[in-house]
């Protein structure tokens, strides 16, 4: 293979435009005719080398199965158009008028033929004047790397203008030389160079360099090769099973029967309702077993057992190291330390990822709770069926796509429907239920979760049990993506932006308007409210339905980022409370670090245990459960007589 | 708190009377003696009277001491989970002995126990027994984990909970979080308790495969009740006396009791914790007759059942929970089993099965606003009891205290 | 005069506002005592320091011969110690009869078990009844303490606090909300009362202080502002300055 390289580099483009490709083609006609992987790589070789002009498009013929060979043995090429097929010169590439495939012979490259005529023209692609081609063949060699690819792609690197290209040619060009460059040195250069590089394929490349293979050898002595470390069966890195099994593969110990194997053994030597002596109804007992076998293995019918004791002596015997399989220790040298640096990079990205996804569920949470602050926090009402009203805005929203074809126009009207729908029904519940029960907090938890029943049953009487789509517009269909460790989805940008409007909207509300004076001055005395003129009946009436409106909006947000089920609700109101409570009642900022702790914490203990997001979720209530212990009224919280002490 | 028992407790005798002539009736109509009564009704009928004893420890905590406990349905599936690991195992052993004793060569201890353990963890993918179940062959040690368990969750949490002084709703909240967790914990494969497959299989009893269900049903029919009837006495006599005067202190003006020097946290635990290890027998009883405990017991929906049954009943009173539950259950199990036709209004079709909920849901929203005395309202009309004329006050500051309307004059 | 209580130096604040100012008070074993004071003065937020319900950003307390400090421990055990409270409303259990309530409050053993074997002797039905004969209310003994009247409930709270048998009784404005006569009978029983042990009575009622017949402390802004005789504190320019506005 490095001969390629080498002739490629030797001829040169100045050896070019000499011959014709009829008659290079000729030269190597019967290998190209003979049609064998084995036999076929030469003829490649001398084709590619030759520089011609017309050897790509010749090239890429027989690749495609669209050379063939008349009768005098000329080699041309065949295009098909409008379902007649024409003749083309091999050298000038001029249509030379129909062609009578009857009298002529297809050439049939096999796959793997057709796969090394690839690897050559990807050459030609490396330079090719469509960039988009040139692109594509990065691409492939990214996936497909072959050592004698190495030598094109560096001289392709020389004459590329487009800078992108260029910097990816180069990056290739050092994940190529690492793992099949000739030189020690140009190796770790390239090692070295890409150690700041945090790309997937660079990981991937650069692992394989470290990979190692068990060596076991004398105790005492030392392995030859490129020596990693020494490990000591039953530790971390080697099972007492895995060395074992590797001195009977090497034939340093004999193999160990298993218990299923000594069963087998004894089933397959009885003889007369006993083995080994021993009658098969006492069997039962492990130690008779361990004699019965022995009686036979002493009689040489089985392999003797093989006790803990000797498995030890055994292993004691030996030392196993791990080598590497790469043979330079320069080389390995440099992939440690470049997957050292590169580690530490990813780590920190994966922080900045980490984060942003706590900030992304924080946001969630945020807008999931921020109607229960207002009804539990400002009105001490709390209400169960707040997670139906997060069901009813989703629902919403889902009825107007069906209604409003335009993504970006539904998800528009959306919006105020679902207020709309959620106040109102706010409004009626409190009008009907919660007024009747102020200042009976748990009989208010327990009649607005009946509520929270029958909703829920409606709605899967209503729209099924199944999960209904809420599709987002295309604009915010795609991900924001740094690298390829930091990336976060458009509708999580967009679910943080809202959750931030409605921080503002609310404190807009309640510092700005005669609406939130009103709400605080109730909050606060409602009998004294009520004498200055305040009808605390509307005042309530109003909040409650403003905490489900936003209830309905944070149902529609959710909905574009979890499916609409009529459990959605339900799967948010614990953590809404949690947030709440968490928080501290009463305050808007209180709910905004309540989430921005539930939404961390639950991310960070899934960083700790990544596969188990239910162990994450059950790990962050207990911590919440502790944390109350500490601070009872939350991370913000009203001291003194107005907290009711 | 004065006078006997049986004066302080006059519904006790009613009751188990009641328990009694329902079981004896049962027993001599059912499948079992050659009567009419099919398995499944004795078998609701057996869950039904462990849903009571499990509303009764919810009024313990609920009715007489205020604490809205949204944790007790974790106590009862613990309950569930703890007898039915003896009986998943002890079955699984007979059935592998079986299977393994047409051998030739008889299986060690040791391969018993890794083929039961196999056929009880292969669906999540393991063979090993975890550690928690290192007592499960042993019917004794499960039993006493039926009550400690729950009891020691109850204890921890509530020694948590309750020294920090969270009350009302907030505590709700927090014993719903526990709930949750606990739910979400075993809802994974790891937690050594077959994930959301939960433990199943278990209205087999082991040894018994020759007894036929009919028999079986009647047998729990017969514990349950026996269950409810010492539950309820064992309320009857914590709640008449000096206790029960304290925790419904506690329940209306927690203050007083703490500056008349009680300690208020110790009676909430010691309450707490009584209640939990109730509910765990009765949760003991039960899951064998359901036949299979997984975590989806445990979601939010279903630890405000009890609540509900409860407040159905009317709180406060042991009997009303264990009506409001019977009531309950029976009716929802009337209504879901399909037997009721559909009701056709014009538009709208009324589809029992699916549209019982929403009227449970609704008749609850209407039993909290208009009869606080739920169901024992009734019994107060023929008992003549009067309600007092507190001008619409409760009869204390906290948020647990009876409303004017469930009290007596 | 051997002392029983001594708050020394105590203050507290609840977001800035200094509710209570470097106080210092004392009582003796046996004694009555009124404390009185404008709105706002620190009357209640200084029994709730007293009572272990607020603790004091700094100062000391000290109770008993002994001189145990009262920081730090829970309500329960202060008034196990011998502190008994009455809140300034009535505060009974209102479901139970009031042979119940003063049952529960009969000093005994306090803990969750000894209340679940618990059962009332001789004794215990004796003191009930002599208790009730005290505070007016023996006809009354198997009703619902809800349906009392005010001052009835305001009296069954005192009885319930003498059932504790406090060295110390803690009263937050006994007689408001009172007819005559039953402002009377409530002097009684408190003057009664403190024969044997010491009373604080927090009033804002002149009338009823004066009846009383006792020491006075004034309370203002958090802190002692005057001390002696009801006459020798009215006549006191500070006082009168505070009661009549400046």
């Amino acid at each position: 293979m490095t001969a390629l390289a080498a002739l490629w580099l030797a001829l040169g483009p100045a050896t070019a435009q000499t011959g014709s490709v009829q008659d290079l083609l000729q030269d190597q006609g019967d290998l190209i005719e003979q049609s064998s992987r084995r036999t076929i790589q030469p003829a490649i070789d001398a084709i590619v080398a030759s520089g011609l002009e017309r050897v790509q498009p010749v090239l890429q013929a027989w690749q495609n199965k669209a050379l063939w060979r008349d009768a005098e043995g000329r080699f041309w090429r065949v295009i098909e158009r409008d379902g007649a097929e024409i003749l083309v010169d091999v050298d000038t590439g001029e249509e030379t008028g129909p062609a009578n495939t009857d009298a002529m012979e297809q050439i049939k490259p096999n796959s793997g033929i057709r796969a090394l005529i690839g690897t050559a023209l990807v050459q030609f692609q490396l330079t090719d004047p469509e960039p988009r081609r040139r692109r594509e063949a990065l691409v492939s060699i990214t996936r497909d790397p072959e050592p004698e690819l190495l030598a094109p792609l560096r001289a392709s690197i020389e004459t590329e203008e487009d800078a992108d290209l260029r910097a990816r040619k180069i990056r290739l060009e050092r994940l190529l030389t690492m793992r099949f460059g000739t030189a020690e040195a140009e190796r770790v250069s390239a090692i070295e160079a890409l150690s700041t590089d945090t790309a997937v394929e660079v990981r991937a490349a650069l692992n394989p360099l470290l990979a190692t293979r068990l060596e076991v050898v004398p105790a005492g002595a030392t392995p030859e090769g490129n020596v990693a470390r020494a490990l000591s069966p039953g530790g971390e890195r080697l099972s007492m099973g895995a060395a074992y099994a590797r001195l009977v593969e090497e034939g340093l110990a004999p193999a160990r029967p298993d218990n299923s194997d000594i069963r087998a053994a004894l089933e397959a030597n009885r003889e007369a309702g006993r083995v080994g002596g021993v009658p098969l109804g006492a069997l039962g007992d492990p130690a008779v077993r361990a004699r019965a076998y022995d009686a036979l293995a002493a009689r040489g019918t089985v392999p003797p057992r093989v006790e803990d004791g000797d498995v030890e002596a055994a292993l004691g015997a030996h030392d196993f190291f791990g080598v590497y399989v790469e043979p330079s220790s320069a080389v390995t040298d440099a992939a440690r330390a470049a997957i050292t640096s590169i580690g530490l990079r990813v780590g920190a990205m994966k922080g900045v990822d980490i984060g942003l996804d706590a900030l992304s569920l924080a946001s969630i949470y945020f807008l999931a709770a921020i109607g229960l602050a207002v009804t539990f926090g400002v009105m001490g009402v709390i209400n169960m069926a707040h997670g139906e009203f997060i069901m009813m805005g989703a629902y919403t929203a889902y009825l107007v796509q069906q209604i409003v074809p335009d993504r970006t126009l539904s998800l528009i009207a959306a919006l105020p429907a679902a207020f709309v729908v959620t106040f109102a029904a706010g409004v009626a519940m409190e009008r009907l239920v919660i007024r009747h029960l102020y200042h009976r907090p748990l009989e208010t938890l327990l009649a607005t979760f009946g509520i929270s029943i029958a909703l829920q049953q409606l709605a899967k009487i209503i729209f099924g049990t199944q999960a209904r789509p809420l599709t987002a517009p295309d604009w915010l269909g795609g991900a924001w993506i740094l690298n390829d460790v930091v990336g976060i989805s458009y509708i999580r940008i967009a679910i943080f932006v809202l959750a931030l409007m409605f921080l503002g909207f609310f404190l807009f509300l309640m510092k700005r308007t005669r609406l939130g004076l009103e709400t605080r001055a109730v909050t606060q005395n409602p009998g004294m409210a009520g004498s200055v003129g305040i009808d605390p009946g509307r005042v309530n009436m109003l909040t409650f339905g403003l905490g489900s409106g936003i209830a309905g909006i944070a149902g529609v947000a959710i909905g574009l980022y979890a499916k609409v089920t009529s459990e959605m609700g339900a799967d948010y109101i614990v953590q809404s409370f949690m947030t709440v409570v968490v928080g501290g009642v009463g305050n808007i900022w209180g709910t905004l670090a309540g989430a921005a702790m539930i939404g961390g914490l639950q991310k960070g203990i899934e960083v700790l245990n990544p596969s188990n997001t239910l162990a994450a979720q059950t790990y962050m209530i207990v911590a919440v459960i502790i944390f109350i212990q500490f601070r009872p009224r939350g991370i913000i919280a009203l001291r003194g007589r107005a907290a009711g002490d | 708190m004065t006078g006997s028992f049986l004066k302080r407790n006059p519904s006790v005798p009613i009751m188990l009377g009641a328990l009694l002539l329902v079981t004896f009736l049962v027993s001599i109509l059912s499948e079992a003696a050659g009567g009419g009564l099919s398995t499944s009704f004795v078998k609701t009928l057996g869950m039904t009277l462990c849903l009571a004893l499990a509303a009764l420890a919810m009024d313990l905590v609920w009715g007489y001491a205020g604490i809205l406990s949204l944790g007790n349905i974790a106590f009862f599936a613990l309950g569930g989970y703890m007898i039915g690991m003896w009986l998943m195992t002890a079955r699984t052993e007979n059935i592998v002995a079986e299977s393994l004793a047409g051998s030739v060569i008889p299986p060690t201890p040791a391969e018993i126990r890794d083929a039961v353990g196999g056929q009880i963890f292969g669906v999540v993918g393991s063979s090993d027994f975890p550690p928690i179940w290192s007592l499960s062959s042993s019917l004794w040690a499960q039993l006493a984990l039926v009550v400690l368990v729950p009891s020691l969750l109850a204890l921890v949490f509530g020694w948590l909970a309750f020294r920090s002084r969270v009350t009302g709703v907030y505590l709700s909240i927090l014993t719903q979080a526990m709930t949750l967790a606990l739910a979400l914990y075993l809802f994974q494969n790891d937690s050594g308790l077959r994930g959301n497959n939960g433990l199943s299989g278990l209205q087999n009893l082991p040894g018994q495969g020759d007894v036929p269900q009919a028999q079986v049903a009647l047998w729990f029919l017969w514990g349950s009740a026996v269950a409810l009837g010492l539950g309820y006495v064992l309320c009857a006599w914590v709640v008449s006396g000096k206790f029960g005067a304290i925790l419904r202190g506690i329940r209306d003006n927690e203050a007083r009791v703490r500056f008349l020097g009680y300690p208020v946290e110790g009676f909430k635990l010691a309450v707490f914790t009584l209640s939990a290890a109730i509910t765990g027998i009765a949760g003991a009883l039960y899951y064998p007759q359901a036949g299979i405990v997984n975590p989806a017991e445990m979601m939010p929906i279903a630890s405000i059942y009890l609540a509900v049954w409860v407040a159905i009943g009317g709180r406060g009173r042991l009997y009303g929970a264990v009506i409001g539950a019977i009531v309950v259950s029976l009716v929802s199990s009337f209504f879901t089993s399909g037997q009721l036709p559909d009701l056709d209004l014009g538009p709208l079709r009324i589809v029992w099965v699916d549209w019982w909920l929403v009227f449970l849901g609704l008749s609850f929203v209407a039993v909290t606003l208009f009869a606080p005395r739920g169901l024992g309202g009734l019994v107060d009309l023929w008992t003549h009891r009067r309600r007092p004329s507190r001008h619409g006050a409760d009869l204390g500051p906290d948020r647990g205290s009876f409303r004017e309307e469930e009290a007596e004059a | 005069m051997s002392t029983l209580l001594e708050v020394s130096g105590v203050s507290v604040s609840f977001d800035g506002f200094r509710a209570i100012n470097n106080l210092s008070f004392r009582m003796g074993a046996a004694e009555l005592r009124a404390v009185i004071g404008p709105n706002g003065a620190g009357k209640t937020t200084f029994m709730d320091i007293v009572t272990g319900k607020t603790r004091p950003d700094k100062g000391t307390i000290r109770w008993g011969e002994k001189g145990l400090s009262l920081l730090g421990l829970s309500e329960a055990r202060i008034a196990r110690e011998g502190v008994g409270r009455k809140f300034q409303k009535p505060t009974v259990f209102e479901d139970q009869t009031v042979q119940s309530n003063l049952i529960v409050s009969l000093k005994n053993r306090r803990g969750p078990f000894a209340a679940l074997f618990y059962r009332p002797g001789q004794g215990d039905i004796a003191r009930v009844e002599a208790l009730a004969e005290k505070i007016g209310l023996t006809a009354h003994l198997a009703r619902k303490a809800g349906e009392l009247s005010h001052g009835q409930k305001q009296w069954l709270e005192i009885g319930m606090l003498l059932a504790q048998e406090p060295r110390l009784l803690l009263v937050d404005e006994p007689a408001a909300g009172m007819t005559l006569e039953e402002r009377e009978k409530t002097t009684d029983i408190l003057v009664e009362a403190a024969k044997t042990r010491a009373v604080v009575v927090v009033e804002h009622d002149m009338e009823f202080v004066r009846r009383l017949n006792c020491r006075v402390t004034v309370l203002h802004e958090g802190s002692v502002l005057a001390e002696g005789s009801l006459d020798h504190v009215t006549s006191n320019p500070d006082v009168i300055d505070v009661y009549l506005g400046r």
